[in-house]
């Protein structure tokens, strides 16, 4: 009888998936409609459906602000846990000895999507006040390839929907597409090549029915790149270097005879936003390599530390704003570039804004690539003594030096091979997300407060050896690192508040109208007053904060949901500026709070 | 550190929590690696892998640069196996080597130094504590298979994490690349 009911069972299943197949073919036939199809008219109109969270940034322009405000900043003291799920993907594999959690869920309608580091993902049914897990989808991904060569930890940040379709990257290279409704791989396709040093962990943005894919390697030679892959056809639509190749606009700022530009870094691997007005994806480009001996590759490294704006169709690039030229620091560009209109002296100004690892944070015109303005976020910058006001690039830039020096006494060089640098190599806020109030104008930075200690290696073409690091030197720890949360008025273009905190911002932000939300490495969620950042709501995880929070609705009840299990590259390389964080356990847990 | 300052107190315990470890599934990564039965290294490649040696000084040993500093080559060591047991044990003190012997600079002096006169210079706890034995078994791997060794193989690197992944790819050479698929065909007819 087991074994027969059993045997009726597969078949049933095996039919009904048949059936699917053949309804879902003839829905691809036809104009995609229904309510849980995600096409580009819901993915340009989010604020339609707030309850929904369909972006990784939340909207195209990264706010990861929600109208949501069921939770508010009257009640918010009565926060607490709703349901908590246990996730997978703790494994170590390669130079990791377990992975960690720094993806944004997804939400639509009642259904959350999340990944862990190794890249599984998990479709969980939220309805009725408790979690349950519909499917697990386990790419499988071979860990040793990926995490030998995965600079920054086994991590993963997230998913996009598209269609019936959960689109989803793997650390070894792969864009995966899952159906929606049974977790069974549709389709998967290799974008990115472990062998030559990349690997994936952002979340794909969708655009047009393209997905697209940054990488990340900078750490081991790769030339950077984005590629766009067409959802239909799975084919690869345009695919841009971030580096130029010889003879391209750009090629000139690789001046040396090492050919350091076909290892020269420029990874791309933070989320991007994307300009509908303008069909312009704008995307954060990461450092040169080798890292710390800037004299290996003279010239400026376009397009290395730069925001890059593309022609979302072709790939083309339009322009760039580099903010450190010829980077001794290791400051990528890496982060988001939040798009905001706000009022100017002749009308709207359409800004892009970027939190840079050097420090600063930039608001760039995001029509033409012009600086409008720009500021230290942190509280110590030791490497320039600011930006020049006209120009934006830090004052000491000098465009006739083939090699930069910005204040020579603490730069990294081949002349001052060991020194100190405010902030430290992982900036001065690394990819946790930043997010924006469009009401009070505010713009809310994850801010690590930090100096650290640059070793240089002089390197040499034969060192450069594929997945081998190719950083020309290393940092280490005698600093105490500390972290806060600093809001910037945007109409201004000055700091608001700061709100000082303990230990890094390793998760980002979430915004409502009247509250942030964040949280902490040694374990506390927080929510804080939009305005004044006093904190409102604490709740301790016992685990690490790594991820940034999010909130959805589901049964007309707003919730806040947020993953939690400290990964990355933060207990592995810096945790010597934390001491207290050895304590944090690996985990991999999420949390989701309701009143 | 709050745990390593019970360890004098726990010390039966922790030694039979230990020795439990061993018969458990470690890290994932290098189990499956498989030498030949007769190697009498296997031993010491096992610690090397659940101790996550290559965490720094990669599966190869040649450690390098990068974002964890700079992990000595052991390929390029010259160290006898008598000071190589020390530094597992003891760590290197100033440096990111970690020890691995329990009760090191505690129960037992270190370079002549305890926790104290180690201070600031005192090195990272290694994340498993190796017995003797053990490290006297990945002192014995490291002579054997990485120190003096040239560039890393792939039939080393297949060694090390036998051939379920991907990671020994890079390794191959022309010849041993799929390109020459007359002689995959060959073989399967």
């Amino acid at each position: 009888m087991e074994r027969f009911s059993g045997h009726t069972k597969m078949l049933t299943r095996a039919c009904r998936l048949a059936v699917a197949v053949a309804a879902a073919s003839v829905v691809g036939a036809l104009p995609v409609s229904a309510a849980d199809q995600v096409n580009q008219e819901r993915l340009l109109n989010v604020d339609k459906e707030p309850g929904n969270w369909l972006h990784h940034h939340q909207n195209y322009s990264a706010h990861r602000f929600s109208t949501l405000k069921e939770i508010n900043r009257d009640n918010v003291k009565n926060l607490k846990v709703a349901w908590t799920m246990h996730l997978g993907g703790i494994e170590g594999g390669g130079i990791w000895s377990h992975g960690g959690l720094e993806g944004t869920p997804i939400a639509e309608n009642g259904f959350l999507y999340v990944t862990d580091g190794w890249g599984s993902v998990y479709k969980i049914d939220a309805h009725g006040g408790r979690g349950v897990l519909v499917w697990k989808m386990d790419p499988k991904t071979d860990r040793d390839w990926a995490g030998a060569v995965a600079c920054c930890g086994v991590d993963n940040r997230g998913v996009a929907l598209w269609g019936d379709l959960v689109i989803s990257h793997t650390l070894d290279g792969r864009l995966i597409a899952t159906n929606k409704e049974t977790g069974q791989v549709a389709w998967q396709r290799t974008v990115a090549d472990p062998d030559k040093g990349e690997v994936i962990t952002g979340a794909p943005l969708i655009v047009k029915n393209m997905a697209i894919t940054g990488v990340a390697g900078a750490e081991y030679g790769i030339r950077g790149w984005l590629a766009a892959t067409d959802l239909t056809t799975q084919k690869e639509v345009w695919r841009t270097h971030t580096i130029p190749g010889k003879g391209e606009p750009g090629s000139e700022t690789w001046k040396d005879s090492n050919n350091a530009a076909a290892a020269g870094g420029g990874s791309t691997w933070v989320t991007g936003t994307y300009d509908p007005a303008t069909d312009t994806i704008i995307w954060g480009i990461g450092n040169p390599g080798p890292d710390w001996d800037n004299a290996y590759r003279p010239g400026d490294n376009l397009y290395t530390d730069s925001s890059l704006a593309l022609d979302a169709t072709t790939g083309k690039i339009k322009w760039h704003y580099q903010h450190t030229p010829n980077d001794p620091y290791d400051y990528d560009s890496v982060a988001e570039n939040v798009l905001v209109d706000v009022p100017g002296p002749s009308g709207p100004r359409k800004l892009a804004l970027e939190a840079d690892r050097n420090g600063f944070a930039y608001a760039i015109d995001r029509t033409n690539g012009k600086f409008v303005w720009g500021l230290p976020f942190v509280k110590k910058v030791t490497w320039t003594k600011g930006l020049d006001p006209e120009s934006g690039k830090p004052i000491e830039y000098d465009p006739n030096k083939a090699v930069q020096t910005y204040i020579a006494s603490v730069t990294p060089s081949r002349t001052n091979m060991e020194t100190d640098i405010c902030p430290g190599n992982m900036g001065g806020k690394n990819w946790p997300p930043t997010a924006y109030n469009p009401d009070l104008k505010l713009w809310y930075i994850p801010v690590i407060e930090s100096c650290n200690r640059i070793k240089v290696e002089v390197m040499t073409p034969d060192k450069l050896k594929p997945r081998e690091f190719w950083t020309g030197g290393g940092p280490s720890q005698p600093f105490r690192i500390t972290g806060s949360v600093t809001a910037i008025d945007v109409t201004t273009g000055k700091i608001a508040t700061k709100m000082e905190t303990p230990f890094p911002n390793l998760g980002g932000m979430l915004a409502t109208p009247d509250l942030v939300f964040t949280g902490q490495p040694s374990g506390e969620v927080h929510a804080l007053d939009a305005k004044s950042l006093q904190k409102l709501w604490e709740f301790n995880t016992g685990g690490g904060v790594n991820a940034p929070p999010m909130t959805f609705t589901v049964d007309g009840k707003q919730y806040i949901a947020i993953l939690v299990g400290l990964g990355g590259a933060w207990d592995k390389w810096f945790i010597d500026s934390t001491p207290e964080l050895k304590k944090i356990q690996p985990g991999s847990m999420l949390y989701v709070f309701a009143l | 550190m709050m745990i390593v300052n019970r360890f004098p107190a726990a010390g039966v315990l922790l030694a039979s929590v230990v020795t439990l470890n061993f018969s458990m599934p470690g890290p994932a990564y290098g189990q499956s690696a498989q030498a030949p039965a007769s190697d009498p290294t296997n031993a010491g490649k096992a610690v090397f892998s659940r101790a996550n040696c290559a965490g720094c000084h990669k599966w190869h040993g040649n450690g390098g640069g990068g974002y964890g500093g700079d992990a000595l080559s052991l390929r390029k060591t010259e160290l006898t196996r008598d000071q190589i047991i020390e530094a597992v044990g003891c760590g290197r003190p100033g440096t990111g080597m970690p020890f691995f012997m329990r009760g090191a600079y505690d129960e037992v002096k270190c370079h002549g130094m305890n926790r104290q006169d180690a201070g600031a210079q005192m090195p990272p706890e290694g994340g498993t504590f190796l017995r003797p034995k053990d490290i006297e078994a990945v002192a014995d791997y490291v002579i054997a298979h990485i120190k003096g060794a040239g560039e890393p193989t792939y039939a080393e690197c297949v060694a090390f994490f036998s051939n379920t992944s991907r990671v020994c790819d890079v390794y191959k050479t022309q010849a041993q690349k799929p390109g020459d698929a007359t002689v995959s065909t060959g073989k399967g007819q």
